[in-house]
């Protein structure tokens, strides 16, 4: 007993910040910023103020960290029995539960408290419910639920761009419901890719992911549709005159691209690309929102 | 020993000649979209010079009396010239393979039917050059041209492909329903190349001058019955066209809609080919190159609008179509000489 908690203690005390940082999965929560910023950008013609920017992007960050961390709270022992996350900081014992916890309540209280206090209260109730979404109603039920897991726990993980709208106009706006879709569309085909390469481990810890459930050519047939559905979703911001020529056509190509990745995968059943999907689903993300940004921003430059 | 030596004059003969095609092909389309088609009122001489062209001052006077209806423009009676030389530089290349062929008939697997039929290709081609400008650019002339032009290739390209050592593949039997989709890719991809004929010869590749909307509508004023009148009479001078904008626009819209449909149905076979499993390498590469060649296609038509229509987008607009036939055309031939292989026969 008192060997254990010597040993716990010891551990726990060796916890470095990059434990911590690693708790906020920094790379997940990197790409939401970067939609929430462009949700920001885009939410107003002109010049967007620095209050909402700043304390925006930061109470967001912190709620984004805390629940990644009630996830890694929530996911401990499956993640020991994934060769992919068993070195995460729970599982490899690098930190204990409590402190995980309490770092948790202090960055989602922390999170909360600017986004109430220099954002807008709309802005906070939104980011607390993709919190609880996430962390809980995801991670906690669906997740061990339903092979449509993430298609619905998508949703949480869909609004960073909605969050970045909010923060700046304090209303939700047609825009901001269409930046959600977007991700929300396009979730199901960036998981469901990785869950392909990923089988095996998902079955293993009990996971009904869609594959396991269903199969990998139901799976495959999934991707392609939503991925088609995504093409569409994102041609929408130009339909509706939100976004320009210059977005329609790295759309229209980024939209190729991924297109050709998943019928290639339909076609090849071959499960390195899988994964080399999964790795464009993130390129393509990133782009999209980035061709989203250039495009609103170039009228500006014509002025100029 | 001799044998060899003979089937090694014969493939490189048609190499030349292949490579010759290609290039009157592609130097006929600068002519056309360079509006130097009637370089040259006459045939088959240019102004009455049957070598070169009016250029020194007196030469141009006297050409300029001849046929007042259209001064003399040197440049563009140079172009035309030159395309004139070029091809009938092919015509002897076509005679000569005719030659060829005949002489060494009795060896085994010479083809014989095919150098003839495509040098009887190219002698009609010539009678439609000639139409081309006696006709004064009438549309359904100029199309005929194009098509007649992609044909001669393609049948070259055929007759490579069956002399020279192309590989030879085998493929299951449950995959047989790929070559009847490589047939349809091809035909369609030959209905596509007319529809673009069709719109350069009546001078509609502008008459949706945006991307993807059409005058910013998606379904705009449209006149496809007066689009699509074949025959419209002659002595009448069609450079730069005499349909009205609707007409233009249906056409147009047509080509776009035929590109929608290519993509779908070219692009699906070029996927199979890539990555449906036990596909041969040689097939997976030719796939490989549909795609690449396909989505060249679509972004230079895109462009084609989008930049209004920039002479060497144009012209390689043109030339990939063709390169895009040959290679959906590769795969028709590998697929169609393929040995099918009985699924008991997979494990031998």
């Amino acid at each position: 007993m008192s060997i254990a908690k010597a040993h716990t203690g010891e551990v726990s005390s060796s916890a470095r910040w990059r434990d911590y940082l690693e708790l906020c999965k920094p790379r997940v929560v990197a790409l939401m910023l970067f939609t929430a910023f462009v949700g920001m950008l885009l939410a107003a013609p002109g010049h967007v103020g620095w209050n909402p920017l700043i304390f925006g992007t930061l109470g967001i960050a912190l709620m984004a960290g805390s629940a990644a961390a009630i996830n890694h709270l929530a996911d401990r022992h499956i993640d020991a029995l994934m060769t992919r996350t068993q070195f995460r900081p729970l599982p490899s014992g690098h930190m204990d539960t409590r402190s995980v916890l309490v770092f948790a309540a202090i960055m989602g209280m922390l999170g909360m408290s600017i986004l109430i206090l220099r954002v807008n209260m709309l802005t906070a109730i939104l980011t607390l419910v993709s919190l609880l979404g996430y962390a809980v109603v995801y991670t906690l039920y669906l997740k061990h639920a339903t092979p449509q897991n993430i298609v619905i726990g998508g949703a949480a993980g869909a609004t960073p761009p909605l969050l970045g709208w909010t923060a700046v106009t304090g209303q939700i706006d047609s825009g901001a419901l269409l930046l959600f879709l977007i991700i929300f569309t396009w979730t199901p085909p960036h998981f469901w890719a990785l869950a392909l390469y990923r089988k095996d481990e998902y079955a293993r810890v009990g996971v009904p992911m869609l594959p396991v459930t269903h199969g990998d050519d139901y799976t495959r047939l999934q991707i392609t549709l939503y991925t088609v559905l995504l093409s569409l979703v994102t041609v929408l911001p130009y339909l509706t005159g939100m976004s320009g020529i210059v977005y329609l056509a790295a759309a229209l190509i980024l939209d190729g691209i991924f297109l050709y990745y998943v019928l290639a995968l339909q076609i090849s059943r071959s499960r390195p690309l899988a994964i080399k999907t999964f790795v464009y689903s993130i390129v393509y993300l990133m782009l999209i929102f980035t061709a989203l940004l250039v495009d609103h921003y170039l009228p500006l430059l014509n002025v100029m | 020993m001799v044998e060899a030596g003979a089937h090694r004059r014969f493939v490189l003969l048609l190499r030349l000649t292949l490579v010759m095609g290609f290039a009157v092909i592609v130097l006929g389309s600068f002519v056309r979209l360079s509006n130097a088609g009637l370089g040259c009122p006459d045939w088959p001489g240019c102004y009455g010079h049957l070598v070169g062209v009016p250029e020194n001052a007196s030469e141009i006077e006297s050409a300029n009396q001849d046929y007042p209806q259209r001064i003399v423009e040197t440049h563009k009676a140079w172009k035309e010239v030159i395309h004139r030389y070029f091809a009938g530089t092919l015509g002897l290349l076509a005679l000569f393979l005719v030659v060829l062929s005949v002489i060494f008939r009795r060896r085994p697997g010479q083809p014989v039917r095919l150098p003839v039929a495509i040098l009887v290709l190219i002698g009609f081609q010539a009678l439609l050059g000639m139409w081309t400008v006696t006709l004064q650019l009438k549309p359904v002339i100029v199309m005929a041209h194009l098509l007649g032009g992609f044909a001669t290739l393609a049948l070259l390209w055929w007759l490579n492909l069956s002399i020279s050592k192309w590989p030879r593949i085998t493929i299951r039997r449950s995959l047989g329903g790929i070559r009847r989709w490589a047939n349809l890719a091809a035909a369609v991809l030959v209905v596509q190349i007319a529809l673009g004929g069709w719109t350069s010869a009546n001078y509609a590749a502008l008459a949706c001058p945006d991307f993807p909307t059409c005058h910013q509508q998606w379904w705009p004023d449209t006149d496809f019955a007066e689009g699509f009148i074949l025959w419209r009479g002659t002595g009448i001078n069609y450079e730069f066209g005499v349909l009205e904008s609707p007409a233009r626009t249906a056409i147009h819209l047509t080509h776009r809609i035929g590109a929608l449909v290519a993509l779908l149905i070219v692009g699906a076979l070029a996927l199979i080919l890539r990555f449906r499993q036990a596909i041969p390498s040689a097939l997976r590469g030719t796939g490989s190159a549909i795609v690449l060649l396909l989505a060249a296609q679509i972004s230079l038509g895109i462009s084609n609008v989008v930049f209004y229509l920039p002479l060497p987008v144009a012209v390689a607009h043109n030339a990939v179509a063709a390169m895009l036939l040959l290679a959906t055309l590769t795969a028709v031939y590998m697929l169609k000489s393929a040995t099918l292989q009985k699924p008991s026969e997979r494990f031998l």
